[in-house]
């Protein structure tokens, strides 16, 4: 019943579109996806009820408007009709003495904040040539301020007020390019600017703005591209060129819009020719006549964009692909070597971190503009709304801390830092596989930094409660190929673990031996950088985080928390998509598979193209649900599946299609097998921002702090956590959205339960911004899609190796 | 209906004005009845306009497409030398406005068909007598030609007052010439098709006038005062490395990416890829490589770049604060875009010299680059605390039991 019940929920749903310019939009907020209408349970309320009461503020705005407040919606009717939406709007606006000057219409749909006097106004207009045509304007319908119409209607008319303001729109987000902030030593600008959303949430109708910055690169892409030949030569440049280019993001010279760079077209440059009207032009001539651009560099290649699904002129097949010029085209956002460059990334943050003070600051500097602009004030009393000037207050809970567990013993926390690494020096942990039999790999150049490692290994194991024999040593020479002879001759089948010593952060040594230990060989391996190891007082520190590594690497179980639920296993999904081209998307699943969470099945799955993630991972599912079975003789009763890495807008596509895959495979192990089951979806990527007074100081929220109204949305179960605490900058809460759940949990247990998994992470000793297998699938993913490319080998399923 | 004309004739008329701004280079335009402001959108991409101007009477128009011509991203993100400025104007083409005056070019497409024959007489005399640009680009249906276009009876557009054929539009603009001062071509977009072209002429027709330099405007309007008839709706400024603090920004930008990589560059084959933040002993030893180095290199290049190979390498002094010095002369020699930034070496100085971004050495002639020492990383994030293991309190197991979760159904 379930099942049937669910594809109903958004078969009905019926995107009302009101396109400003331009037809096609996608819905990023999620929009018509009404789940918790179907979970009895939370019909009433889905809030919590433990913890400390604390009073928050959140970057939400309120839109005020007077009350009876309603938008008026006409169909608009043109007799004989008329085939273009211009002159349509061209039309109809010659009206303004009866429509008034207030209007939106994208060609059928007029919305007015007024109510015209007849129901059917009927209106003549004359076409340039003299064609009479009869207007219809007819009332179809009053918007109040909650409809779907009306919430997007706030949006187009958001956007005018922010291109008033002089906004940039990049992407999703505007831009101020007046102050920008400069990082010159990696050639980088970046632009404050705002994520705007306005939508019903709990209780009214509000504005989220966040802070934005939005990094883009002094340089054309033909300028990256001949820095490029020349770092790597010509052999290598057109394999690393694409490796670089292809999933970013450019801007031109000439217009406002971003293209995606979808591949390189080796065989043309600009003086390649195409059709324009009934002549051929060259690229070349086209920019010159066009737009007074010279094109310098006449045998560059050229960029290919696949323009999205939009159709040519007059609604005719899609036009081709777009074809760009590299050196009219800037390049934005990061490539994935910046992204992995520590110094770019340290001074970026330093840049665009914004303390919770700071942050707050730049929010009501953004209303005060708002408010202060006559041309923005004057557009927004003609449709009699306008913006609360005061950020939004409400109250949250702050959860109480988790007692940790080590065996025997156990401990609290520091509430406020959410780190137990102090705490549990000198306590044993739960288990760990006695290491006999183990091998260190360094370089000759590494060999102290190698025996000082294994020397404070051998210290620090003792109180953590690992039993330790002495590693064997082997040097390789500094050179991939015999790094990977050296494993070959020294892994053996009954090697329990693997430590390499690696020179540099190279990243092709670290591939090539995690590549030979998952797949090829699976043996449990650790790479330290020689580097971390060479500070003498830092050493202990060290070593303890890389015997515990190395412990739950093995299978070894270092903590636990209180899980009030007996028989439960908990999920967690997570993929990695690799943006260059032609890749494909990696699927990883992480299952629990004992009381304590503290062992878990782990299944990783490349996607083929088009596929769907589930198709993949049903077979992960029901592997899991075995061995569950295999460690517990029995079957879990409650499977509670968290799902990360849903993207903005594609909430629909869980909701109707992998929830009932994960029935269907929990289904696969016998009809008569009913566990009780909820889905989460995790989004860590939202714009939502909290921020307490702490000693009379904006400050971020403490962990466990929960909120689950106002800022939630009333046609979903859902919650934010804060759930890690951060040195500096503001916190990012995580929002979960319970989308299917007949578990019957109190929304209370379900919000603590999640806040628990936060707790469990083995590569950190201190709290998380999502449940542990969230994360445990996340760098399963991550270690699969950027360094092994291959589905790891079974023998490793039962254990973190990829920590 | 089949399209007449390819490219549509609207289309052409602009390629024309287009054509004309490319061939005669006018820094200040106008455009009189500028409507949705498509003209005025296609001439912001030709360089050599520096004060592009509308005017219209639809107020309601202008301000639905005046944030069309608002600066793309680009036009931030890398500021030219060109310097643009554009401002719209709500008025009527028939009254006067002093801040019209003054202009190279003024262009009224398919305008004085919508007035009325004595507002033509006011638009010629606003336009011709009063703002005297240098050149006028006119444009107006050819009535000559309509009987090529089919189904037509009447006008082109119902607003049409007229419509012209050559030889009344010739009368017109004759008149207005001698009248004012201005000499005349004819000329139009819109060929008829088959040979037709002789009988009918152009579909729209063009003139375009040029002021004669050696007349004077005779004072038709005897008025000297200032009269301001149009209210502003939109002004902009493009952002122009004319401007000092643009100019300032994109420099100190410039240099100091460019002396960092001269920086890595010289770490890099300086040192074979090793770190530099060694003993003072070590630090002799790269000297004197780079000396050599410096030497064999200037056998050559011959005499005259000795200066310059002198000091085109980095040099690394100060070796406790860890900086690298990076010579003015080799940014400006090795960057190209710091040499069209600056223009002159000395300009290059004047310009650093009160940035607080760049350090410059006491006697300004280097740039002083921070040798950063490579920072920690890898996948664990360690903190750097201290050392030996406090002992934990050891606290019993027994703590308030938690309610049982399972009974909730």
């Amino acid at each position: 019943g379930n099942v049937m019940a669910l594809l109903q929920i958004s078969a009905g749903f019926q995107q009302i579109k009101l396109g400003e310019r331009g037809g096609h939009r996608r819905d990023f907020n999620d929009f018509g996806v009404n789940t918790r209408q179907l979970m009895e349970h939370v019909k009433d309320s889905k809030c919590g009820t433990s913890g400390s009461p604390i009073q928050l503020t959140a970057n939400f705005y309120r839109i005020l408007s007077r009350p009876q407040w309603v938008l008026y919606q006409y169909h608009v009717d043109f007799k004989p009709p008329m085939e273009s939406r211009r002159l349509r709007t061209a039309l109809l606006y010659r009206h303004a003495e009866v429509i008034g000057d207030a209007r939106t219409f994208d060609g059928a749909l007029l919305i007015l904040p007024r109510r015209l006097h007849c129901k059917e106004t009927v209106l003549y207009s004359e076409t340039k040539s003299g064609e009479k045509v009869l207007i219809t304007v007819t009332l179809t319908n009053e918007l109040p301020p909650t409809s779907p119409v009306c919430i997007q209607f706030y949006n187009i008319l958001f956007k005018r007020v922010l291109r008033l303001l002089e906004m940039q729109q990049i992407g999703r987000n505007y831009y101020n390019p007046k102050n920008p902030l400069n990082i010159p030593e990696h050639n980088l600008t970046i632009w404050p600017g705002y994520s705007t959303t306005i939508l019903q949430y709990e209780s009214s109708i509000m504005l989220c703005t966040d802070v934005s910055h939005k990094v883009l690169r002094s340089e054309t892409v033909l300028d990256f591209m001949v820095n490029l030949r020349q770092k790597c030569g010509n052999q290598r440049f057109p394999d690393a060129c694409a490796k670089e280019l292809i999933g970013l993001i450019v801007l031109t010279k000439y217009n406002n819009k971003t293209y995606r760079i979808d591949d390189i077209a080796w065989d043309h440059t600009p003086k390649n020719t195409f059709t324009r009207g009934d002549a051929d032009i060259s690229f070349m001539n086209y920019y010159k006549t066009q737009y007074g651009l010279d094109i310098t560099d006449v045998n560059q290649v050229l960029l290919v964009s696949h323009v999205k699904k939009r159709t040519g002129p007059g609604g005719g097949p899609p036009l081709g692909p777009a074809m760009l010029i590299p050196e009219l085209c800037y390049l934005t956002g990061l490539t994935d070597k910046m992204r992995s460059d520590f110094t770019i990334m340290r001074d970026l943050s330093e840049n665009t971190r914004l303390s919770p003070d700071k942050r707050i600051s730049r929010l009501s500097g953004f209303i005060e503009d708002i408010c202060g602009n006559a041309g923005v004030q004057e557009e927004l009393k003609k449709w009699g709304i306008g913006f609360d000037n005061h950020l939004l207050n409400l109250s949250a809970r702050v959860l109480a801390p988790e007692r940790i567990f080590q065996g025997p013993r156990s401990y609290d926390y520091n509430p406020m830092s959410g780190d137990w690494s102090r705490e549990m020096r000198g306590i044993p942990i739960i288990s760990s596989p006695p290491l006999n039999d183990w091998i260190m790999f360094s370089t000759r150049r590494n060999s102290n930094e190698a025996q000082s490692l294994l020397q404070t290994l051998g210290k620090v194991s003792g109180p953590l409660g690992l039993r330790l024999q002495r590693a064997v040593m082997v040097e390789y020479e500094d050179h991939q190929e015999s790094l990977l002879r050296a494993l070959k001759q020294n892994v053996g089948p009954t090697t329990q673990m693997v430590v390499v010593v690696l020179p540099s952060n190279r990243k092709d040594k670290y591939d090539s031996v995690k590549k030979y230990l998952c797949v090829d060989c699976p043996t449990p391996s650790q790479c330290v950088l020689s580097r971390t190891l060479s500070r003498p007082q830092a050493l202990m520190t060290v070593a303890t985080k890389i015997a515990l590594q190395m412990s739950c690497k093995m299978g070894g179980e270092l903590w636990s928390v209180e899980i009030p639920l007996k028989q439960l296993m908990i999920v967690g999904i997570d993929c990695y998509h690799d943006i260059s081209a032609g890749k494909r998307s990696i699927g990883a699943m992480v299952a629990s598979l004992n009381q304590s969470m503290s062992r878990w099945y782990s299944k990783c799955v490349l996607q083929h193209k088009g596929q769907e993630l589930m198709d993949g991972l049903k077979m992960a599912f029901t592997g899991a649900l075995k061995d569950y079975l295999k460690f517990n003789n029995c079957l879990p009763s409650r499977i509670i599946v968290y799902r990360d890495g849903v993207g903005d807008g594609q909430l629909h596509s869980v909701v109707n299609f992998e929830i009932s895959q994960i029935l269907e495979s929990i289904k696969s192990l016998g009809q008569d097998y009913n566990p009780k089951v909820s889905v989460v979806v995790v989004k860590k990527r939202i714009s939502s921002r909290f921020f307490a007074m702490i000693n009379d100081k904006v400050s971020n929220p403490p962990p466990g702090t929960v909120i689950d109204t106002e800022v939630t949305r009333p046609e979903w179960y859902d919650f934010f956590i804060v759930s890690q605490a951060v040195r500096c900058g503001s916190v990012s809460p995580t929002h979960y959205n319970v989308v299917y759940d007949t578990s019957g949990l109190k929304p209370d247990h379900m919000q603590r339960l999640t806040y628990k998994l936060c707790h469990m992470y083995y590569n950190w000793q201190g709290l998380i911004r999502v449940p542990a297998p969230c994360q445990y699938a996340h760098k399963l993913a991550f270690l699969v899609g950027q360094s092994i490319h291959r589905e790891p080998n079974i023998k490793l399923d039962n254990y973190l190796f990829y920590l | 209906m089949e399209p007449l004309f390819s490219p549509a004739l609207h289309i052409q008329r602009h390629q024309f004005v287009v054509d004309f701004v490319r061939g005669k280079k006018p820094k200040k335009v106008v455009d009189l009845g500028c409507g949705e402001c498509k003209l005025l959108k296609k001439l912001r991409f030709h360089h050599e306009i520096e004060m592009l101007v509308g005017v219209d009477i639809n107020e309601a128009k202008i301000k639905r497409y005046m944030h069309g011509l608002a600066p793309i991203s680009t036009d931030y993100l890398q500021p030219s030398f060109d310097w643009l400025s554009i401002e719209l104007y709500k008025g009527s083409v028939t009254q006067r406005d002093a801040r019209f005056k003054g202009f190279d070019l003024a262009t009224a497409i398919e305008i004085i068909e919508h007035l009325t024959p004595a507002d033509v007489e006011h638009f010629s005399a606003v336009v011709f007598g009063y703002m005297r640009p240098g050149a006028v680009v006119i444009s107006t249906p050819n009535s000559d030609f309509n009987p090529l276009l089919p189904g037509l009876s009447g006008f082109r557009d119902r607003d049409h007052k007229f419509e012209w054929s050559r030889a009344e539009f010739r009368s017109w603009a004759l008149r207005v010439c001698s009248e004012y001062g201005y000499e005349v071509e004819f000329t139009g977009v819109g060929e008829a098709l088959h040979g037709h072209h002789d009988s009918v002429g152009f579909c729209s027709q063009i003139g375009v006038f040029y002021r004669l330099t050696a007349s004077y405007p005779p004072n038709t309007l005897g008025d000297d005062e200032d009269v301001f008839s149009y209210t502003l709706l939109y002004h902009i400024n493009y952002p122009s490395l004319r401007d000092n603090n643009t100019l300032r920004r994109v420099l100190v930008s410039e240099v100091l990416y460019q002396a960092e990589q001269l920086k890595v560059r010289w770490i890099e084959e300086n040192s074979g890829g090793r770190c530099l933040c060694q003993t003072g002993g070590e630090m002799k030893e790269l000297q004197i490589e780079r000396h050599t180095e410096v030497e064999e290199k200037q056998e050559g290049a011959g005499a005259e770049e000795d200066q310059v190979l002198q000091t085109s390498r980095p040099n690394q002094q100060d070796p406790l604060n860890r900086y690298v010095t990076v010579p003015l002369s080799a940014l400006w020699l090795h960057c190209p875009k710091i040499k069209k930034l600056s223009g002159s070496l000395v300009n290059l100085r004047h310009l650093l010299m009160d940035e607080p971004e760049v350090r410059l050495s006491e006697d300004g002639r280097t740039v002083l680059v921070k040798n950063q020492e490579e920072d920690q990383e890898g996948d664990l994030d360690f903190h750097s605390e201290d050392d030996g293991f406090t002992e934990v309190s050891c606290c019993s197991t027994s703590f308030e039991q938690e309610e049982d979760w399972e009974a909730n159904v």
